[in-house]
């Protein structure tokens, strides 16, 4: 039960952090803040799939 | 070069306020550490150690606000007015942040001058040397191990919010830096720490047991703790070279957004 909690929020996790990522890859025209962006979702992505968070 | 100094002149008219209070602080800070009496003399030091460490976080966090008001003057574009042409966002990133830095040395410098006073005040007479490595060493080591990264990223921070301030979600940006940057950075120091010590360490404070054992207070205390200190190279090479990195990236978003 608890496992299965916990992958439940861990995919809510990734959709919220999936949207924020599409929300920084088009709200900008700089493609080095859309590499600074993929950097820091991919480091958080890590942490949620890796159970880190 | 003449747009450089033109910045700098510009930053120093902007935050010269801010720059003189914190320095003026230090007054503050030493009448505080005047105030100190415990008549046990190892007391009396933690306690006054523990006020310079709480004025040295204090002047960063004051250090990074200072460093990263940028929305009014992108929003004002009153660079491009007063220059007449818009210099690159590495002048802008460079002249906001050397200004900062200046202000930053010459406060840690401070704080190092006081901690030679409250080590004086004890009695210990501490050779040109060791007051150099107090007064010197120390703060620099600090600046660049924590301060110069910190200012760093917030300039980072705030530049990268910066850019999605036309599509409104500024606070998408902040949050994914915020959270992401400690997970990093981790990674980043786990690195650091795993090659620390492979080029040699630099001894500081090597005379400071002699010198203390010439103090009338010495039989008081066990000085078989007292020891040189030995500081890695390898973690300050690295957080310098990671501070120069996020400001490149800092001056090239700049660059692509303003200019």
């Amino acid at each position: 039960m608890t496992q299965a909690f916990l992958i439940v929020v861990r995919i809510l996790l990734l959709v919220l952090l999936g949207y924020w990522g599409y929300r920084l890859w088009t709200g900008t025209i700089s493609w080095t803040s859309r590499g600074v962006a993929a950097v820091f979702v991919g480091a958080l992505a890590w942490q949620i799939i890796g159970g880190g968070l | 070069m003449r747009k450089f100094m033109t910045l700098l002149w510009l930053e120093y008219r902007r935050s010269w306020v801010w720059g003189a209070a914190l320095i003026g602080s230090l007054a503050f800070w030493a009448w505080g550490l005047n105030q100190v009496s415990a008549s046990d003399i190892g007391e009396q030091l933690g306690i006054r150690a523990g006020l310079l460490f709480f004025a040295a976080g204090l002047g960063a966090l004051v250090l990074c606000f200072m460093i990263g008001r940028i929305r009014s003057e992108t929003r004002q574009g009153q660079y491009q007015i007063l220059l007449l042409t818009p210099p690159t966002g590495y002048v802008h990133v460079a002249a906001r942040y050397l200004f900062a830095f200046a202000v930053a040395a010459v406060y840690f410098m401070g704080i190092g001058g006081l901690a030679w006073w409250i080590v004086g005040s004890t009695g210990l007479v501490l050779n040109a040397g060791t007051v150099a490595q107090l007064v010197l060493v120390c703060p620099f080591y600090l600046l660049g191990l924590v301060l110069i990264p910190l200012l760093s990223w917030t300039l980072l921070l705030m530049i990268f919010v910066s850019a999605y301030r036309i599509s409104g979600s500024g606070w998408i940006p902040g949050t994914v830096m915020v959270l992401g940057s400690p997970f990093v950075l981790n990674w980043y120091g786990d690195w650091l720490f795993h090659i620390s010590y492979t080029l040699p360490g630099w001894r500081l404070f090597e005379t400071v047991r002699a010198l203390v054992e010439s103090t009338p207070w010495a039989a008081e205390i066990d000085t078989s703790g007292v020891t040189a200190l030995v500081l890695p190279q390898e973690p300050l090479w690295g957080m310098l070279l990671l501070a120069v990195v996020m400001l490149v990236i800092a001056g090239r978003i700049w660059q692509e957004v303003e200019g």
